[in-house]
């Protein structure tokens, strides 16, 4: 089998083009040219290039994969979940509107959307438990590529998430990482449900404009 | 204007339940505020998952690969052209065909989205006699013998009709159906065979409501039509549902 992991990611004629912007540092030229590149990546798919998907597998399956076990804590689901929402790029990659936005972000919402579905399913099944959110920094460190890339981007989520209000994190991460609705989030903060929407919404501004987030480009 | 703009944090996180993200979706569509908003904070959420990198064991690669090369793609969606307006009005029956789907499966989900209504009609939510009868909805969504049922209207949107034989009484719950002029009202008729009886006048405009249904023995069916916003003793228009009870 081939390793998935650094050596495959970034095969050898993708390697990060020099940006014309001047850069604070590498890593951060390298996070931003691994983002356009998904982004080209993904328009080959949605032409039906499974070679194309191949690549773009190899830059993202960590990421897909990290989350849905993230949320769901149990590896052999967060399998079967990455696996349903890998394939699931591959079928809708023809919705993906660069306009609207960054392939990155459109697979990790599919790939966060379906793992939330999977614990909302078991929840209705089985009795609910209490999931205790831990903090992102909290990934083994064996799991991690060594990338310059990868852990500057993390250090700036954790970083951000640092300069939120306690409430604006809690309710954050409790719903992100955990998988709990607002509503569950409320109860466990003991807090009123219109503080918890409140502070989602603005916490999540607070972390744009940290982390520097440029959405939607208005300008067609 | 209503409350449901604050909901865009919990919408992005996905911590929203079905009802609540097919009523926020609709806004969506009238609101570019939101929208944009949702864009931004969409990307931003994304960032949180630079924490929980986690390298997949090797066997997916091949799987996911495997089924790919015998998976069929979507076609591309035409984008909305010159008749943006179709595009909007199919999208919205799509949406509340999943809001009645949704209330089929998932009975909590109900209240909230009761509730939720409820607050989007802003200044009412805060009347004590608003909070009795969403109270009174709560009483009878948590009964053991509720029974659902649901009907299409004939242009778009559907009546969903929830009743507890034991207690007499049921929730209607009008979603998706088409806006109307705001001096009219979608309303309610229990019907005792051919006969009707007045059930309850939704708020003027509003193509999304729901209102408690009471004295139910003996009745057959629940209909719809559209009416003047202050109501009529007889229906005036072509029943556009009618949802039978037995
Ligand atoms: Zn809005």
């Amino acid at each position: 089998m081939t390793d998935p992991s650094g050596a495959r990611r970034r095969p050898d004629h993708l390697t990060p083009v020099p940006s014309p912007r001047p850069e604070p540092n590498a890593g951060r030229a390298e996070a931003d040219a691994g983002r356009a590149e998904a982004d080209g990546l993904l328009r080959a798919v949605a032409l039906g290039d499974e070679a194309a998907f191949g690549r773009l597998y190899d830059l993202v399956a960590a990421r897909v994969y990290g989350l849905v076990r993230r949320v769901l804590r149990d590896p052999a689901q967060a399998e079967e979940v990455a696996q349903e929402v890998l394939v699931e790029v591959w079928r809708t990659a023809t919705r993906f509107d660069p306009a609207r936005g960054s392939a990155t972000s459109w697979i990790c919402t599919i790939a966060h959307r379906r793992a939330v579905d999977r614990v909302r399913a078991e929840q209705a099944s089985a009795e609910r438990q209490v999931r205790v959110a831990t903090s992102p920094a909290e990934t083994p460190h064996d799991e991690v590529p060594d990338q310059a890339a990868r852990r500057l981007e993390q250090q700036q989520v954790r970083r951000c998430l640092g300069d939120l209000t306690e409430l604006q994190r809690e309710a954050i991460t409790l719903a992100y990482y955990a998988g709990h609705t607002y509503r569950e989030v409320a109860e466990l903060l003991g807090a009123a449900l219109p503080t918890v929407k409140t502070r989602m919404r603005d916490g999540l501004i607070r972390l744009r404009d940290c982390l520097g987030v440029l959405g939607v480009e208005v300008t067609r | 204007m209503s409350d449901i703009h604050t909901l865009v944090g919990a919408y992005v996180l996905d911590a929203v339940d079905d009802l609540e993200r097919a009523a926020f979706d609709r806004h969506l569509a009238d609101c570019p505020s939101c929208a944009t908003e949702v864009g931004e904070l969409l990307e931003t959420a994304a960032r949180l998952a630079d924490g929980a990198w986690s390298v997949p064991p090797p066997r997916l690669r091949a799987e996911v690969l495997a089924q790919v090369s015998r998976t069929r793609q979507e076609r591309p969606a035409p984008r909305p052209g010159r008749d943006g307006r179709s595009t909007v009005s199919r999208w919205r029956t799509v949406t509340a065909a999943a809001v009645a789907a949704a209330v089929l499966t998932v009975a909590a989900g109900v209240t909230s989205y009761l509730v939720q209504q409820q607050r989007v009609r802003d200044e009412r939510a805060a009347t004590v006699a608003a909070r009795a009868e969403l109270d009174r909805m709560q009483e009878i969504l948590d009964e053991p013998d509720l029974v659902v049922r649901r009907g299409g209207l004939s242009f778009g949107g559907r009546l969903t009709v929830l009743t507890s034989p034991a207690r007499d009484a049921g929730v209607a719950l009008l979603a998706g159906a088409p806006p109307v002029p705001p001096d009219r009202a979608y309303q309610l008729w229990l019907m005792a065979g051919t006969t009707p009886r007045p059930a309850g006048v939704l708020t003027a405009g509003a193509g999304d409501d729901s209102a408690v249904l009471a004295g139910l023995s003996g009745m057959s069916a629940v209909a719809v039509t559209v009416e003047p916003a202050s109501g009529s003793a007889q229906p005036t228009t072509d029943v556009l549902a009618s949802v039978p009870l037995t």
